[in-house]
């Protein structure tokens, strides 16, 4: 199987880093609407459609979650180890 | 999803004569980007403000008509009945143009105030209506000075208010 790669990577290696990083999005997407499902949406439903409070306040929440997803994200995988 | 809707289509042909008809459930779409869009419009405070004006507009441009055809002319025995006529439509028009610019302006401040502080507290409360109403009544006031001011903006807030809850009595 490696002869048949002269790059090097392996196909099935490729395969499951693309499998982990499908399954990270898909975890990161749930948790994102879930947190600002919880955050922003009243519980008690009145209407179907979202009205413009819940709008913008879905949109700081998600514009937040994304940023600090990524800088912790940069934090983790150029450090290494978490400063604690 | 998609699948379970031929079933219950093909289930309610076969049982549409022994039982009534079930409600089809149809199976969820997300929105495409047209859609999407065409939310998005209705999001602008500009758009909403300005659809605002032009329904108080309307409401006016109604109101003043009834209310201008129920006046009765001053000179009844002078003029002919084609004279009365004109002058009750000359009245009607000036009365619903007037009042029709009143409701305009009113909507479409309220409407704005409405739409940026809901915007900025990013909640769906009836503080909103609240302070929307209290800056409609001040500028529609502020001719009469500090105090008109403050009794227009009183005034119209808890007149919001109540309408606001008349709206959503069955939530």
């Amino acid at each position: 199987m490696a002869a048949n790669n002269p790059t090097g990577v392996d196909k099935e290696q490729a395969f499951g880093m693309a499998e982990t990083e499908m399954e990270y999005r898909v975890e990161l997407f749930n948790r994102l609407a879930q947190t600002c499902f919880n955050k922003c949406v009243d519980k008690r439903y009145k209407e179907s459609e979202l009205n413009m409070g819940e709008n913008s306040c879905i949109d700081r929440c998600v514009s937040k979650y994304w940023q600090v997803n990524s800088m912790i994200g940069q934090l983790l995988s150029a450090g290494g180890r978490p400063p604690m | 999803m998609a699948s379970s809707n031929p079933e219950t289509e093909s289930n309610n042909g076969s049982s549409i004569a022994k039982e009534p008809e079930k409600p089809q459930i149809e199976a969820f779409r997300m929105p495409t980007m047209e859609e999407m869009r065409a939310q998005e419009v209705w999001n602008n405070c500009a758009v909403r403000s300005v659809a605002s004006g032009v329904m108080g507009g309307g409401l006016g441009l109604m109101m003043g008509m009834f209310l201008g055809a129920l006046d009765n002319p001053i000179m009844q025995e002078e003029m002919t009945g084609r004279q009365q006529f004109m002058y009750t439509m000359r009245q009607m028009g000036q009365r619903s143009w007037s009042s029709a610019k009143a409701f305009a302006v009113m909507g479409l401040i309220f409407s704005a105030a409405e739409c940026v502080v809901e915007k900025a507290r990013a909640k769906h409360d009836t503080t909103n209506t609240v302070v929307a109403g209290c800056v409609t009544g001040g500028t529609m006031s502020a001719k009469g000075g500090p105090k008109a001011a403050c009794a227009g903006c009183a005034g119209f807030a808890a007149f919001s208010v109540l309408i606001e809850k008349f709206l959503d009595r069955h939530t």
